[in-house]
C-alpha cells in the first residue's frame, strides 16, 4: 500500500497534521505530527503535505551511523534503541520527511499507522490517498490515453441529448510520419 | 469552577520603545470572565484607558493586543482565528479585527494567550517570537516594501522559513487609517486600521513560531465532539458547493435580494453581476482551494488571470466583500480587474471594503459636483475606469496627491469637503460593508450600533429580515440583532470562525461542548452569551468614555434619504422616526440609558 499526495487538491488546512499528532502522540500539536503541510505563495502557488514515501532504498538510512533505520513490510522504521539522535537522517531524506521536536527524544517519521493512516481518513479534500501499489500511475495512464490528440469523434443523440464518442481510428500501415 | 485547560495563563507584554518584554500571568477568574480573543483585548484596553483617559490612536500611548482564543489551533472545525484589538485611527474608538490562517495558532503554540504591544520602536523593526525567545529585529531595509515582500525580508532576516508572519504594507507605514496587517498571503486583519497602528509603532511585522502542545483538558472527549462536528459539516447539502465557491457565492444571492452595492450604493442590483460571480470565478480563474487552519470548508479561492492585460495576477481571493466593493460598487464587472485590484490592496495593505467605498464616493462626488477635477489631481475618474481606480489605490497607499486626504478615511474627506457627507456611507468613521441596509431596518440598526462602525461581521441580519421580514415586529428584529451581536463576538472570543455557523448552519451548541472539553468548565450556551454581552457592554463603555453617544449610532445619510431606485428592494428607505423608535428599543433591551450609555464603568 502506498500513501499518495495530491497537491492539486490540498487546501493547506493542516487537518492531517492535527489527526496525526492527536492520534499518534495524544497531544494537540501539529509540530509533533509526522507530516508537514507546505503552503507556498505567490510564486509558485502550491499547497503540499510532505510525508514519508517509504522508499525501497531509504536514503534517510544511508548516513545513519548505527543502522537504526530499517525497512519492514513496506514501512521504513527507526529503531529507537539503536538511534543516537545525531539527526543525520533529517538532512539525508531528500523529501524532508523526517521530523524533530524538542520534547521528543528521537527523530520521528510516518509509519502508515499500521496500515490505516489517520491523515487519509481526516483529509477533507481527499488530497491524501492510501492505495495498493498497482494503482500508482493509473490516473496518469488513463489521462494520457483519454487526451490523445489525434482521436476521431462521432456525434450522436442519446435520449434526446447530443453526445460525443471519441475513438482512435484504426490505420493500415504507412502512418510512419508521426 | 476551575479552569483545567485552554490556557497557558501567560500574556506577553512587549515595550517597543525600550525593546524589552515580560510575561505576565493572569488568573482563572480573568479566563472565565473574558474567555480570550477580543474579550481579553477589550479588558486589557479598558484597563489601559483607565490610566490614560485620552489616547492618540497613532501615538506611542496606544496599545495593540494580539489575541487568539482558547479554541484557536485545536482539532475542531475552523479553529484558526486570531483577533487584533486597539484604538482605531479610523474611528478614534475601540476597534478590533480578526484573521484566519495559521498565525494565531503559532502564537498559541509559542505559549501565549495574548501579546500586548506598547510604545514605539526607534527604527522600523519586526518582533520575533520563537517560543520563549522574544527579540526585536531592526528592519529599516524593509521600508516601503509590500506586505508579501516584507514577509520574505523578515523570513530572511530571522532565518526561519517556518515562521508565520503578520506584516504591513506601505499603507500601514504611511498611516492610512484603513490599512491592514496581512498574514498567510491574503488573510488581512482589516477595516479599522491595525496596519497604521503597527506603522505608527515602527513595527513592520510580527513573526511567530511555536512548538508547544496546546492545553486540552479532555482530548478523547473533544475528539468525539470534533469528529461528529466535521461529519455534520460534510453532510450539509451545500458543503461541496461551499468548497467550490466559498464567499463568492454571495454575489448572486446579494444581487437576487437587491442589496448588492452598485455605483456607490446608488443602486442595489447589478445587471452584469453574472460576469463577476462565483461561477465566473470557477470557470475562468480559480486554480485552487485554500483553507484556514483546521477547516474543512476551504472558503479561500486561489485565482489566476491567464490572459489579457492583467495576465499573471494571482491572489487568494477575492471574497464577496472585495468583489462587490471593488467591482459592482465601482461599476466594474471585469473579474480579472477585480483580482488585480484585490491583489493590489493586499500587497499595499489597504482594506478592500473601505477602499472600494471611498473610491465609489469620490466618483459619485465628482458626478454630483461636490468635487472638481482639480480636487482629484486633474485625473478623470469615472465608473468603470479601471486604470484610474488602480492608480488611485496606489495614491492612497503612498498618500500622493488626493490620496493623502483619502487615506484619512471618511472623516478626513468630509472635513475637507463637507458636501461629501451626502455620498459617503459610514458609521463612526468606518465605511459600510457590502450589504445595503435600506430594505432591512435591523441591518441599518446593526451598522448604526456596531461598536467598531459600519461593519457586517458584528451582525448580518439583512438576509433573514428580507426573507422573513413581514412576519417580524420590531421586538423580534431587535432581539435577532442582539443575538447576532452576541454570538458573533463570542466566536472572536473563543478564537474560531463564524462561517460554519452562519453559512452551513453548524449548531451553536457545539461551541459549548468544545469549550467544556478544552477547559473543563461546563458553561451553558446562555452563560457563554452572558460573557459576550458583557464584552459588548464593555466595548460600548470604552466608546462612551471616548465621546460616543446616541448621536453616533445612525447609519449613513443615504440609508435615510435615497429610496432604492429599482430591483427587489425598490422604493425601500429607512424612516428616521422609525429608526429612532427601534434605536430606543435597542438601548432598552441592552439595558443602556436613552443616550446609549451602559451603567458599568471602565
Amino acid at each position: 500500500m502506498h500513501l499518495t499526495v495530491i497537491p492539486e487538491r490540498c487546501s493547506g488546512c493542516k487537518v492531517c497534521e492535527l489527526a496525526c499528532s492527536v492520534g499518534r502522540e495524544n497531544v494537540n500539536n501539529p509540530k509533533k505530527s509526522r507530516m508537514r503541510v507546505m503552503v507556498l505563495y505567490p510564486h509558485p502557488v502550491i499547497r503540499m503535505p510532505i510525508v514519508c514515501k517509504q522508499c525501497g532504498v531509504p536514503k534517510c538510512g544511508e548516513g545513519c551511523p548505527t543502522n537504526a533505520i530499517y525497512r519492514e513490510n513496506g514501512v521504513v522504521r527507526l529503531d529507537q534503541e539503536m538511534c543516537i539522535s545525531c539527526n543525520q537522517c533529517l538532512t539525508s531524506c531528500p523529501f524532508g520527511a523526517m521530523f524533530l521536536h524538542e520534547d521528543i527524544e528521537h527523530p520521528f517519521k510516518c509509519d502508515l499507522c499500521d496500515g490505516d493512516p489517520l491523515c487519509v481518513k481526516a483529509c477533507p479534500k481527499e488530497a491524501l490517498k492510501f492505495h495498493p501499489k498497482h494503482i500508482l500511475g493509473q490516473a496518469h495512464r488513463l489521462s494520457v490515453a483519454r487526451s490523445y490528440a489525434k482521436m476521431s469523434k462521432v456525434e450522436y443523440m442519446d435520449d434526446g441529448q447530443k453526445k460525443t464518442l471519441k475513438y482512435a481510428k484504426i490505420t493500415k500501415g504507412g502512418d510512419d510520419e508521426r | 469552577m476551575s479552569v483545567r485547560g485552554g490556557y497557558f495563563f501567560k500574556i506577553l507584554e512587549v515595550d517597543l520603545t525600550s525593546g524589552t518584554s515580560e510575561v505576565r500571568p493572569f488568573d482563572e477568574e480573568f479566563a472565565l470572565k473574558y474567555i480570550g480573543g477580543r474579550g481579553f483585548g477589550a479588558r486589557i484596553l479598558a484597563d489601559h484607558l483607565k490610566k490614560k483617559k485620552k489616547i492618540d490612536p497613532l501615538g506611542p500611548d496606544n496599545i495593540l493586543i494580539i489575541a487568539p482564543g482558547p479554541l484557536t489551533g485545536i482539532y475542531l472545525p475552523a479553529s484558526g482565528k486570531n483577533s487584533f484589538i486597539t484604538i482605531s485611527p479610523a474611528t478614534g474608538i475601540y476597534g478590533d479585527s480578526s484573521i484566519g490562517g495559521v498565525f494565531g495558532v503559532e502564537l498559541r503554540q509559542a505559549g501565549y494567550d495574548a501579546v500586548v504591544l506598547k510604545g514605539r520602536a526607534p527604527v522600523l523593526s519586526a518582533l520575533s517570537i520563537q517560543d520563549d525567545s522574544v527579540k526585536i529585529v531592526p528592519m529599516p531595509h524593509a521600508a516601503g516594501s509590500t506586505a508579501l515582500e516584507g514577509e520574505q525580508l523578515v523570513r530572511a532576516a530571522i532565518g526561519d522559513e517556518d515562521m508565520k508572519i503578520a506584516c504591513i504594507g506601505p499603507a500601514g507605514e504611511n498611516a492610512v487609517v484603513y490599512s491592514c496587517v496581512n498574514t498567510d498571503w491574503s488573510r488581512n486583519a482589516g477595516r479599522i486600521g491595525i496596519g497604521a497602528v503597527m506603522g505608527s509603532k515602527n513595527l513592520k511585522a510580527v513573526a511567530v513560531r511555536g512548538s508547544k502542545d496546546l492545553p486540552v483538558y479532555d482530548l478523547p472527549g473533544l475528539m468525539e465532539v470534533s469528529h461528529e462536528g466535521y461529519a455534520l459539516l460534510k453532510s450539509h447539502e451545500f458543503f461541496k458547493f461551499w468548497q467550490d465557491q466559498g464567499l463568492m457565492s454571495v454575489v448572486d444571492y446579494a444581487n437576487k435580494m437587491g442589496i448588492l452595492p452598485t455605483r456607490n450604493f446608488q443602486e442595489t442590483v447589478y445587471d452584469k453581476a453574472d460576469r463577476m460571480n462565483g461561477y465566473m470565478m470557477e470557470d475562468r480563474y480559480k486554480i485552487g482551494d485554500s483553507a484556514c487552519f483546521g477547516c474543512s470548508m476551504s472558503c479561500g479561492n486561489v485565482c489566476l488571470v491567464k490572459e489579457g492585460k492583467y495576465r499573471g495576477t494571482v491572489t487568494e481571493g477575492p471574497e464577496y466583500e472585495s468583489a462587490a466593493m471593488l467591482g459592482s460598487n465601482l461599476g466594474i464587472s471585469n473579474f480579472a480587474y477585480i483580482l488585480k485590484a484585490n491583489a493590489l490592496c493586499d500587497e499595499l495593505g489597504v482594506d478592500t471594503i473601505s477602499t472600494g467605498s471611498i473610491v465609489g464616493a469620490l466618483i459619485e462626488g465628482l458626478e454630483r459636483g461636490f468635487l472638481t477635477p482639480e480636487d482629484v489631481d486633474g485625473t478623470e475618474i469615472e465608473w468603470g475606469n479601471e486604470d484610474a481606480i488602480l492608480e488611485l489605490i496606489n495614491k492612497i497607499a503612498f498618500r500622493e496627491g488626493v490620496g493623502d486626504t483619502l487615506a484619512g478615511g471618511s472623516r478626513a474627506i468630509i472635513k475637507r469637503w463637507p458636501d461629501m457627507a451626502r455620498v459617503i456611507n459610514h458609521v463612526k468613521g468606518l465605511e459600510q460593508s457590502a450589504y445595503d441596509a435600506r430594505g432591512a431596518i435591523s441591518m441599518a440598526l446593526g451598522y448604526g450600533t456596531s461598536d467598531i462602525g459600519a461593519h457586517h461581521t458584528r451582525a448580518l441580519t439583512v438576509f433573514n429580515e428580507l426573507e422573513t421580514g413581514n412576519n417580524l415586529d420590531y421586538e423580534d428584529k431587535v432581539n435577532f440583532l442582539i443575538y447576532h451581536q452576541t454570538i458573533r463576538p463570542l466566536f472572536d472570543m473563543l478564537g474560531v470562525c463564524r462561517l460554519p455557523w452562519i453559512e452551513l448552519g453548524f449548531p451553536e451548541e457545539y461551541y459549548q461542548r468544545f469549550y467544556k472539553a478544552i477547559t473543563g468548565v461546563d458553561l451553558s450556551m446562555d452563560e457563554l452569551f452572558e460573557r459576550s454581552r458583557h464584552i459588548y457592554d464593555l466595548t460600548r463603555t470604552i466608546n462612551v468614555s471616548l465621546g460616543i453617544s446616541r448621536k453616533d449610532d445612525y447609519p449613513s445619510q443615504r440609508t435615510f434619504e435615497d429610496p432604492v431606485p429599482s430591483g427587489p428592494t425598490a422604493g425601500k428607505v429607512i424612516d428616521r422616526e422609525e429608526y429612532e423608535k427601534i434605536l430606543g428599543m435597542y438601548y432598552e433591551k441592552r439595558g443602556w440609558d436613552e443616550d446609549g450609555k451602559p451603567s458599568m464603568s471602565l
